[in-house]
């Protein structure tokens, strides 16, 4: 690194003080978590700082809770759920985009991103007249189409990126050389794509897990996602039960961005 | 995809996109609609379904006079505002560090700033709870351990409370804009400002952050509309009589089951939140050009 010539105390404070920032901020990031990590092990029954000793009750109270449970289920299925639907509507949606020739393809991922322009809480009401306006009661399933339709942006975004990075040369070659459009397709795009579809559909897994902001509106009343079940005991709760919910998401969400780190890198996701 | 013509797929492709489109106009595109003409209705429910609805003004003009709806855009707004000058504050702090880390620690930021986006904001907004409680938060315990107060401060349940965990909880959406494009910058840029004689700071200044204000403009829209939007924060860290433009909705839609007024406010949510996030494209463009121009 080569230093100017006109290096300053004043100049080195300035970077220092941005650098300083950075740090503060990334601390302000991380701490929180840990200190609720560490308080999930807490042995006494309230939540209080510096925790004592150290037990796995709050993780097994967990377990044992069958309404958590099931909310965690339900949250699964509504992953699940959006995940399939917006990989179904949204890779052909890029497709279409990135290599179609018809003449308003442009539009496709406008259209496609409009619901995700529109606040969350937005269309979970809007979400919740329409389905009432056709007698549709609010329910796992209306949720989960509700999501899918905001976050299928995210994921059309992130193949429609790739695709467009990827040289249109090579399937042609394929074409050519007497594989046919389906087979270039399933042997050259698609392989080219499966990082960033994969990637897409982690993303558009978890929004249909953690999803609150929709969800509130268009849960069904007897079988209610994680989120709207959380909502309601972290506001009750005193145990640090919730700091064991908290610990379970923390370490997995760690625990996923760091495989994905290793494996596929991180640019699919920041990008 | 299985008709197989020299030219392409059939209809050059475009029936690919049919499936989302339909999918993007039925579950989103009428409903939102609907809620455009509820705005400027009167709707009549009983248990969940309408039973009547006449087009009406009547809540659409009460809404817009009522001063609660004023203080409650307001709050809002100026909440979402100061999120998004924190966050920026932060965020471009952290960008800059990624810059300029080796390839490891580079990971490690990526890390810690995406991890947080996976994990629920109602979980991240109980650590809050966690620290700023009242008797037993970590704070007012370590601040009477200190000897530094007498009785434990009223942190959690206030303004203060919605706006740092707020700040906290949008920081990554701030971050990851700002490193994809601070990251896709030619590092030689920055080295000939250096070789030039321009000091570090001159630099950062001059030619790191006017680069960066297409991932600064991205990254303060998403900030915006989310603290604009969200109830998560303000219901958890306000207390039960924190008003803003979401926590209305929440109320409206949730416990008064007033569908007329809830539909008014969040078409209002709607209008005035894309334009905000409409002035700060074109804010940001105009930076663009006024920077570029600089440059020549």
């Amino acid at each position: 690194m080569k230093r100017g010539a006109r290096t300053s105390i004043g100049d080195r404070i300035g970077v220092g003080l941005v650098l300083a920032l950075g740090v503060l901020g990334l601390a302000v990031l991380v701490v929180p978590s840990l200190i609720v990590l560490a308080v999930s092990f807490d042995t006494r029954a309230f939540v209080s700082f510096p925790p004592q000793g150290f037990t796995l009750r709050w993780y097994a109270a967990l377990a044992d809770n069958a309404q958590l449970v099931r909310a965690i289920v339900n949250s699964l299925w509504s992953g699940l759920v959006v995940m399939v639907l917006c990989i179904l509507l949204g890779v052909p949606a890029a497709l279409a985009s990135g290599r179609g020739r018809f003449r308003w393809r442009g539009a496709v991922p406008v259209i496609v991103l409009l619901p995700h322009a529109v606040p969350g809480v937005v269309l979970g009401v809007a979400v919740l007249f329409a389905g009432s306006a056709v007698g549709l009661r609010p329910s796992l399933a209306l949720q989960s189409f509700a999501v899918t339709a905001f976050i299928l942006a995210v994921l059309v975004r992130t193949v429609l990126a790739r695709l467009e990075r990827l040289d249109p040369a090579l399937e042609e070659a394929a074409a050519n050389l007497g594989a046919g459009r389906a087979r270039a397709f399933r042997d050259i795009t698609l392989p080219l794509l499966l990082p960033a579809i994969l990637a897409g559909a982690a993303f558009t897994f978890i929004e249909g897990f953690d999803n609150i902001s929709i969800a509130i509106f268009t849960h069904g009343m007897r079988n209610p996602p994680l989120p709207v079940e959380l909502l309601g005991i972290v506001q009750t709760e005193t145990t640090p039960l919730v700091a064991a919910i908290s610990g379970v998401q923390i370490l997995l969400s760690t625990l996923l961005v760091a495989i994905v780190a290793a494996t596929i890198g991180l640019r699919h996701v920041s990008d | 995809m299985s008709t197989q013509r020299a030219g392409g797929w059939a209809s050059g492709g475009a029936l690919l996109a049919l499936p989302s489109l339909a999918f993007v106009l039925v579950v989103a595109g009428l409903p939102l609609a609907l809620l455009l003409s509820f705005a400027v209705s009167d709707v009549g429910m009983s248990r969940g379904a309408i039973v009547s609805w006449s087009l009406t003004t009547e809540h659409f003009i009460a809404a817009v006079g009522d001063p609660l709806y004023h203080a409650a855009f307001a709050r809002s707004f100026t909440l979402a505002a100061s999120v998004t000058v924190l966050c920026l504050l932060f965020g471009f702090p952290i960008a800059y560090l990624h810059l300029r880390s080796p390839g490891w620690l580079r990971t490690v930021i990526l890390v810690a700033t995406i991890a947080p986006l996976l994990t629920s904001a109602i979980v991240r907004t109980y650590a809050w709870i966690v620290i700023l409680g009242r008797q037993r938060g970590l704070l007012n315990q370590a601040l009477l351990g200190l000897g530094l107060i007498d009785e434990p401060l009223r942190l959690i349940n206030t303004h203060w409370a919605v706006l740092i965990g707020m700040t906290q909880i949008h920081l990554p959406i701030m971050v990851l804009p700002l490193i994809a494009v601070m990251s896709r910058q030619d590092p030689r840029l920055e080295d000939a400002a250096l070789n030039l004689g321009a000091s570090r700071l001159r630099t950062l200044r001059d030619v790191t952050l006017p680069l960066a204000v297409p991932g600064i403009g991205a990254g303060a829209s998403l900030v915006f509309a989310l603290s604009y939007t969200t109830f998560v924060v303000p219901q958890l860290l306000g207390g039960g009589n924190y008003l803003n433009a979401a926590t209305m909705i929440y109320e409206q839609m949730i416990f008064a089951l007033d569908w007329s007024k809830g539909a008014v406010t969040a078409a209002i949510m709607l209008a005035t939140c894309l334009a905000t996030v409409f002035a700060i494209t074109m804010a940001t463009r105009r930076a663009m050009r006024w920077s570029d121009q600089a440059r020549a």
